[in-house]
């Protein structure tokens, strides 16, 4: 007989209880008087001299019950050979997950990782089926179930050791939502088949609170498979990052001269003093280092001073182009590479019979709304339509406006520019340059006609799918009613084949076409922006407008200044760029990848540093940094990821706590169907009855004798 | 402890067992049963030695009363002489009976309290045939009753009356009814106190002293119950205390040696106080013949009338 609370079996020890009770002589309930107690003294009870215990029965009867009774608490149950072999748990489908991201970097966690992962390999039984991941961005299987399941029972955990031992944190962000999606889908099925029993994902990892996990906010996630974290923890909690910023937009200043970064520091450090610098190559501060002061969990931006060399935007700027922090514990994150903002030169073509400093002339407008920026300057050659252009005038700008007639072989020179891939805008003062806008759609006529409307005319309907109206998408700012046109000149769009009517007047006419012409394009504004066509140049939209059409040039630098490790970096599309026979990216450790040719993208940016991409004989830099998530080290609470719908497992049983747990499980199982503890209950009050009858029985024969003899 | 043994000189068939003479309902009944036993029993007289008796002359002045003039010496010597008598006709004699609850203690069919109040009427009938004025006070925790000493027709039964209420009261106190005797015996007279004395003792031997100086002759009459003198119970019980009504568990076994102890120096203490006021002291069980506490009480009373007949005789240097 088993007992499943051994403990109450010590109540039997109460039986003393009543041997004790039947050796003390009995306090009579008699009393007698007497004269006076002076003389007397309480005498206190005492055991029975004689040995003979009385009323022996009753003792037995008493100790019985006290003994069924401790019996019954104790849950007795007798153990029946095991339906189930408690060993012989149905075959497990595992997926080690360990994390490879960045954060890993840091101290001993690696080494850790790899020994909880190597526990989990080791543990797992010769049935269950087991895959090993690792995940950054991504997660990668590096060893799938096909191969453990080909791989001999024995060698299994080596062989996936052996993976593992081969493979190193990388430098990307934690994409912990997209890891475990892959995971529990490679669960969830394997050979497109589902497959029984139950499923479980082990998670290694240091779970960093800046782990990714908005993936699993659109997932369901599939049922039975459940999530056991083997956390990681780091030895040094003090942990600060530093990422670069987006400058601010300074219209004052023309040139950069202050690099933004943010330090970050993570909830659980336990400094918040730093120093913040430019740094060479070799690590130390190059010049004053900046005291940055942040406390744990909190975010400061710093303006680091760019060195007046990289201000200058000079060669010279090459040794000095990263920002580091020291003075925490772990210097994985510690590091930004920065390319110093560069101006971009642009220029503008106008033609056009101006005077240039007419306010009523539209050349005027332009000027003023093309000021320069710390990232564009924009440098606008008038031309007058009747002067020849200089060679390479033409090819050197990126948008040609055209305002005035021209001549018949300047507009046939333009489009031949327009069909190589340039972007003329013809914005006409006079229905008079009708033949020029033939010449450059390379037609014999097309009808222009001067209108007037009775009061003013508006736009309409604007397509707020063009790339020149897309900034204006937002109904913040789509609204163009205020803007009075006094008077346009009407073209018949329909005449013109692939022409299309980006804007329209109230009254239906077009307002802006785009006509393509060959690998360029031609913009045609029905109306000016001078005061004597329409309020166009004093409203808010007019700039914006015209640095759509500088875009559509393609001359405009993406405004990305940084890229973070794994991001795929779009290359430079311009003409003759990259679709020339490849081209190659010089990785910051100094190894060469060749592009293909017609590469559109790089991907290989899986460390971060200034990335030298050469093709088409320039040569472009890019930096790529860290994913400034990976500064939150602090550890993230399980109870996000349960949020997230994702079971965590509570424990991590061992084996031996495991077995002993299931007989336990069983035991309670089988006490629960015996319930022997009932029988015992009722052996107890059967007793209890059998007593209390004897004992009343006792007591009257007793009184009946003290009757007796009394006279 | 056992009672004093009785005298020798009493005869042992004169006496009436205590069980019978208690089965006598009426109180004054036992009082004369004992007193005319007694004196059937005895060959003198307790008249004699009671007589007046004569001390001295002194020469008449003018002024006294003619009539205690003694002629048969005027007549010899031709002057005129006074005859002076001893004033001992009105013997005032004052019982002080203990009615609390202690007293109604007893294990042979009758209680302490029936025992004194026997004792109290035997001593009040003998004295009261002898002439003499009888008192009585009972008390218990307080003075209950007080009959002044008196000798005449009725005053005997009342008494009797009032020594048969039954007992009461929930302590005995021994010090009021002293002082309260103290304060009203003016005249020197006889006082016999009859307790069981089963209460603290410390102001006793103060308030006997008053009472002796005073010039009372006092007689103590301690009257305990035989269960009381060897604590005679058979098993252990509870105990109840008649008077505090607190309750004891008892173990005669193992308390009875410490109880004769404690109760033997108790009335050893007792004992002393009286030797050395003076004071004559009898111990009774109640299964005693009181005729042998009477016997004793006169014989005691006797041998002190002699000595102090002696000490005064001595004093006046003769006379006749």
């Amino acid at each position: 007989m088993n007992f499943l609370t051994p403990l109450f079996l010590l109540g039997g020890l109460a039986i003393v209880g009543p041997v004790i009770f039947h050796l003390i002589r009995r306090t009579t309930r008699e009393k007698t008087t007497f004269s006076s107690l002076m003389f007397l003294l309480p005498t206190p009870p005492r055991l029975s001299r004689r040995s003979r215990l009385e009323h022996l029965l009753l003792l037995l009867l008493r100790l019985l019950a006290l003994a069924l009774l401790a019996l019954g608490f104790s849950r007795p149950f007798f153990r029946q050979t095991p339906l189930v072999d408690p060993t012989a748990i149905p075959p497990k489908r595992i997926v080690v997950l360990v994390d490879t991201s960045a954060s890993m970097r840091r101290a001993g966690l690696w080494a850790e990782a790899r020994a909880r992962a190597e526990a989990v390999l080791r543990q797992a039984a010769p049935v269950d089926h087991v895959a090993l991941f690792t995940f950054d961005r991504q997660a990668t299987a590096i060893f799938p179930f096909e191969e453990w399941d080909r791989a001999p029972a024995g060698d299994r955990a080596a062989l996936a050791l052996g993976r593992l031992g081969a493979v190193t944190p990388g430098w990307a962000g934690t994409h912990l939502g997209n890891a475990l999606i892959t995971a529990a889908e490679a669960l969830a099925e394997t050979d497109g088949k589902a497959v029984p029993g139950p499923r479980q994902i082990v998670l290694v990892s240091d779970l960093q609170a800046g782990s990714r996990l908005d993936a699993l906010q659109a997932y369901e996630w599939p049922k039975g498979v459940e999530l056991r974290v083997e956390a990681v923890k780091a030895r040094n909690p003090t942990n600060a990052g530093v990422q670069l910023v987006a400058e601010a937009v300074d219209a004052s200043r023309t040139a950069a001269t202050v690099v933004r970064v943010r330090v970050t520091n993570a909830a659980d450090s336990q400094r918040e003093q730093f120093k913040l610098g430019w740094t060479r190559a070799t690590g130390e501060f190059d010049g004053p280092a900046m005291d940055a002061y942040v406390p744990p969990g909190q975010s400061r931006v710093f303006p680091v001073p760019l060195p007046k060399d990289v201000a200058g935007g000079g060669a010279a700027a090459a040794g000095v182009r990263q920002i580091a922090l020291t003075g925490d514990d772990e210097n994985f994150d510690n590091t930004v590479f920065v390319i110093p903002p560069r101006q971009q030169k642009v220029s503008v073509l106008w033609l056009g019979a101006d005077a240039p400093e007419d306010p009523r002339e539209p050349l005027f407008f332009l000027r003023r709304a093309f000021t320069d920026t710390p990232r564009l300057a924009v440098q606008i050659v008038a031309h007058a339509p009747s002067a020849p252009l200089l060679p390479g005038e033409a090819q050197s700008a990126s948008v040609i406006f055209i305002a005035d007639p021209l001549p018949a072989a300047l507009a046939a020179a333009l489009r031949e520019q327009a069909l190589a891939g340039k972007t003329l805008v013809f914005a006409p003062k006079s229905a008079a340059s009708a033949a020029t806008l033939a010449a450059l759609l390379g037609r014999d006529s097309v009808p222009l006609e001067e209108v007037k409307p009775a009061n003013y005319a508006m736009f309409a309907e604007i397509d707020f799918q063009h790339p020149l109206f897309a900034p204006f998408a937002d109904p913040r700012f789509s609204d163009f009613t205020k803007i009075h046109i006094w008077k346009y000149r009407r073209l018949d769009a329909a005449a013109i084949p692939d022409a299309r009517v980006v804007a329209k007047f109230d009254s239906g006419d077009p307002a802006l076409v785009d006509i393509p012409l060959g690998k360029g394009r031609l913009v045609v504004l029905a109306s000016g922006w001078q005061p004597e066509d329409s309020q166009l140049a004093i409203s808010s939209k007019f700039v914006p407008l015209l640095f759509s059409l500088l875009d559509l040039g393609g001359e405009m630098a993406p405004p990305v200044t940084q890229w973070f490790v794994g991001d795929q970096v779009p290359l430079d599309s311009a003409p003759g760029r990259t679709d020339a026979a490849g081209g190659k990216v010089r990785a910051p450790g100094g190894a060469e990848i060749a592009l293909a040719a017609g590469a559109t993208s790089f991907a290989q940016t899986s460390q971060p540093g200034i990335y030298e991409l050469t093709a088409g004989g320039r040569t472009q830099r890019f930096a790529v940094n860290l994913d400034a998530n990976e500064s939150h080290t602090a550890p993230l609470a399980t109870d996000e990821l349960e949020r997230l719908g994702v079971p965590v497992a509570v424990t991590r049983p061992q084996p031996a706590v495991a077995a002993d747990k299931k007989i336990l499980l069983q035991g309670i199982e089988a006490e629960g169907r015996q319930k022997l503890w009932r029988w015992f209950i009722a052996a107890t009050l059967a007793v209890l009855l059998v007593e209390s009858a004897l004992a009343g029985w006792t007591a009257r024969r007793l009184a009946a004798k003290l009757e007796e003899a009394a006279p | 402890m056992t009672a004093a043994a009785p005298s020798s000189s009493l005869p042992s068939a004169a006496l009436i067992d205590a069980q019978a003479l208690m089965s006598i309902r009426s109180l004054e009944l036992r009082a004369r049963a004992v007193v005319e036993g007694f004196w059937s029993g005895l060959h003198r007289s307790p008249y004699h030695g009671f007589s007046v008796e004569f001390t001295e002359y002194r020469q008449y002045t003018p002024g006294d009363d003619p009539r205690y003039l003694d002629w048969r010496v005027f007549a010899r010597t031709d002057r005129f002489f006074i005859k002076k008598y001893e004033d001992e006709t009105n013997l005032r004699a004052h019982l002080l009976a203990d009615q609390s609850r202690s007293m109604n203690y007893g294990t042979r069919g009758y209680t302490k309290a029936a025992y004194a109040a026997t004792l109290a009427a035997t001593l009040a009938y003998f004295l009261h045939l002898q002439g003499d004025a009888v008192g009585l006070l009972t008390f218990d925790a307080a003075v209950r009753d007080y009959l002044p000493a008196r000798h005449r027709a009725g005053h005997l039964r009342q008494l009797m009356h009032t020594l048969e209420k039954p007992p009461g009261g929930r302590a005995t106190d021994l010090t009021a009814p002293l002082e309260r005797v103290t304060a009203l015996f003016r005249k020197r007279g006889l006082v016999a106190f009859i307790s069981d004395f089963l209460a603290p003792l410390d102001r006793l031997e103060r308030n006997l002293l008053a009472l002796t100086a005073c010039g009372h002759e006092v007689n103590v009459f301690q009257v305990l119950d035989p269960a009381e003198l060897n604590l005679g119970l058979e098993q252990a019980v509870l105990v109840e205390d008649l008077e505090s009504a607190r309750t004891l568990y008892i173990d005669p076994a193992t308390a009875r040696a410490d109880y004769v102890k404690k109760l033997q120096a108790h009335c050893e203490t007792l004992r002393a106080i009286c030797r050395k006021l003076g004071i004559s002291y009898y111990l009774l069980a109640t299964s005693q013949p009181l005729e042998i506490a009477l016997f004793e009480f006169l014989q005691e009373r006797m041998r002190r009338g002699r000595q102090f007949r002696a000490v005064t005789r001595a004093g006046s240097g003769g006379g006749a």
